[in-house]
């Protein structure tokens, strides 16, 4: 019986894994140049070059360029939109372009206290990260702690993706 | 060698753990659909049931493609993808949610039973469910009389208002006891929740059970007056104190007003956040809803006394009211206009001005509406949830009209005041997209900026914006009235942004600054 239960352990151990096999296999970590879009000066977003280390596989590198984003920025004159205390729960790419952010963090889960401007740059900030970074990626569904949540701040609806806007970005 | 053993006893007990675990039945079982049934194979892990992606797809006549980031399915017309690790699928713009990730067994994705359940549920209005003891995946019609519910309460002036939003017209009966309510609908119910609780003075918990919508009340003294409203069908009642009824006691239903003359005749003007929603708060403490509540009270005043339209605030507090309920509120009465009123808020200090904006017509939005009228012609008493995305998409019949009343209040807003012009913009505004007539959002100004919070609190800044808006509510309503052809356009009369002469409208209603009832 116990000889029995151990070949299925085995057979289980052995035959799972994720769907993200065909990934893992490309996935060779490198240094790697992105952009992070955050504010700027002139009420729009810009973007900051940085380089981080990143895996080869888009499915595997989004949740980390998402995280990098919310550190916030560090160069001259980039501001802060996303709430400090922000984490991204988790990110993935989906067949199609549609790249789920699962936020987090203190300040989105008890109610951003913010204005639409500052809430439609945040949302675009996020939009224009993924975008830019991935080939693949056209459009972001924003999530708060895993659940569909009506909005970030009060004002701009959820309940459908968001596109890159060229308006929502300027020149520092 | 003991060591050995005892090693292997180890590792065979963590197999044993593991075993327990993971992996703890597998096997065929069968996909019933209405033209047939297919083999599958399953896989449970704890209390999960995954089911093999492509044989349950080419089960349905459908197609599984992986790619780089994940697979997609497309059955009939319709495709759904899922990815690595994630436990959303997306198809079209729209989330299917699976308890757990999919997983892969021997290099073939195996997906969550709810995986189609969502995907057919959303696409083909389909129910599909897990028969255990069958060993049965079985796909069946949707309960097409089926109606899905969505619930909302919002207290208003004193008034707790329920709104029960049905995808389709239904009967019901409603019946009262002492401290509850029951209503009672005679098709089945999709529910949106099984319970759900409420900080609320008059209704503390709402209930979906079966058929049943039973509502706990926080005491016998509280009662319901019941009415319903069409486009989109829904079950109001509003509860206050009173005279507790009698047990069993039927609450009659009041008729809806019907008659609606054309023209602009009641405008809902809502004071954006409140209650706990606080909004945006300035360099020095003032707080987004306290201002939002003063400019919209001065509105309404103004309003009334001006063009003589009914006026009606969505709070008339510090009372959190949800956005939905700001527009069903907008809804409910037939509004012919609904204007939001915010400030602005930037990280840059020195942003400023005044913005107006109107819904935009996402690329998401747009791709919901076609695919949605396309399984409309195709199947006309479809799925109820496809009526619920058309009426998510209400506001996008009047888009044009909201697009001439936004900028009418933007240009009135340039005329009179120093403060800058940020132009009409549109973006996706949770509190417009359900609103049946022209609606907007107003930023009056940066509370974010010290200079504009300090100006905003000042009645000389307040009443020459409120004079502003008003004259645009007035051109707007002068202006559509002409189009439609309720006034004859006076050659003389002025339509510019200086203008407040208007050529003589219908007479209006008497003016209100409160909800009515």
């Amino acid at each position: 019986m116990v000889a029995l239960m151990v070949t299925v352990a085995v057979a289980g151990c052995r035959k799972k894994d994720t769907v993200s096999d065909p990934a893992a296999a490309a996935n060779k970590v490198a240094i790697r140049s992105i952009q992070l879009f955050y504010g700027s000066p002139n009420q729009l977003l810009a973007s900051e070059p940085r380089n981080v280390s990143l895996p080869e596989s888009p499915a595997a590198a989004i949740p980390l360029v998402m995280r990098e984003l919310v550190k916030g920025p560090v160069g001259q004159g980039s501001l802060r939109i996303l709430p400090e205390d922000t984490v991204v729960r988790g990110a993935w790419l989906l067949p199609g372009g549609t790249v789920i952010v699962d936020l987090g963090g203190p300040t989105l889960s008890s109610g951003w206290g913010t204005g639409s401007h500052q809430e439609l740059l945040a949302i675009q900030s996020l939009v224009q990260t993924a975008t830019t970074n991935f080939a693949d990626a056209q459009r972001v569904r924003i999530l708060v702690n895993g659940t569909q949540t009506e909005t970030l701040g009060g004002h701009v609806a959820l309940s459908r993706s968001f596109a890159p806007r060229s308006d929502s970005v300027g020149t520092r | 060698m003991k060591r050995l053993l005892s090693l292997g006893s180890l590792f065979a007990l963590a197999l044993l753990v593991a075993s327990l675990v993971f992996a703890q039945d597998s096997g065929q079982a069968t996909l019933q659909t209405p033209t047939g049934t297919h083999p599958f194979t399953f896989v449970q892990q704890a209390d999960q049931l995954y089911v093999s992606a492509h044989e349950v797809t080419q089960g349905l006549g459908g197609t599984i493609t992986p790619d780089s980031t994940g697979f997609k399915i497309t059955i009939g017309n319709a495709t759904a993808a899922f990815g690595p690790d994630s436990r959303y699928g997306v198809i079209r713009d729209e989330l299917i949610e699976m308890p757990v990730p999919p997983i892969t067994i021997e290099g073939r994705p195996f997906v969550p039973w709810q995986f189609f359940q969502g995907f057919l549920g959303t696409a083909a209005a389909m129910d599909v469910r897990w028969d255990a003891a069958a060993k049965s995946l079985v796909v069946s019609p949707a309960q097409r009389s089926a109606i899905a519910v969505q619930a909302s309460v919002a207290n208003i002036q004193g008034i707790s208002k329920l709104v029960l939003t049905l995808s389709a017209a239904g009967e019901y009966t409603i019946d009262s006891q002492p401290g509850s309510m029951l209503v009672r609908f005679r098709a089945p119910v999709r529910a949106p929740f099984t319970e759900q609780s409420y900080d609320d003075p008059h209704v503390a918990r709402i209930t979906f059970a079966g058929s049943d919508v039973r509502i706990q009340l926080t005491g016998a003294n509280v009662v319901g007056d019941a009415y319903q409203l069409q486009n989109p069908p829904r079950v109001v009642i509003d509860f206050r104190k009173g005279t507790a009824p009698l047990p069993g006691q039927t609450v009659p239903l009041t008729p809806q007003p019907q008659s609606h003359s054309p023209g602009i005749r009641t405008i809902v003007i809502d004071p954006g956040h409140g209650g706990k929603e606080v909004g945006a708060v300035g360099p020095n403490g003032m707080l987004e809803k306290d201002l939002t509540l003063t400019f919209a009270r001065k509105l309404a005043e103004s309003l009334s006394r001006q063009i003589g339209a009914r006026v009606i605030l969505t709070r008339d507090d510090d009372s959190l009211v949800s956005l939905d309920q700001r527009t069903a509120i907008a809804n409910q009465y037939q509004a012919d206009l609904f204007l939001s009123v915010h400030l602005n808020a930037a990280v840059v200090a020195h942003a400023k001005g005044s913005e107006t904006y109107f819904l935009s017509l996402e690329a998401s939005d747009e791709l919901a509406r076609k695919a949605a009228e396309t399984e409309n012609a195709s199947q006309s008493d479809a799925g109820s949830d496809l009526k619920l995305i058309l009426w998510d998409l209400a506001q996008q019949a009047y888009l044009d009209e909201s697009s001439r009343f936004a900028q009418a209040i933007q240009e009135e807003l340039n005329a009179a005041t120093s403060i800058a012009n940020r132009g009409v913009k549109q973006a996706p505004f949770k509190v417009l997209i359900g609103a049946t007539m022209p609606a907007a959002l107003v930023e009056i100004g940066f509370i974010s900026n010290p200079e504009e919070e300090a100006k905003l609190q000042t009645s000389e800044f307040q009443d020459s914006m409120v004079a502003a808006m008003t004259r645009a509510i007035e051109r707007y309503k002068n202006d559509y009235e002409t189009r439609i052809g309720v006034i004859k356009p006076a050659p003389a009369a002025s339509t510019t942004a200086a203008g407040s002469s208007a050529p003589a409208a219908a007479p209006a209603p008497a003016p209100q600054t409160r909800m009515d009832r």
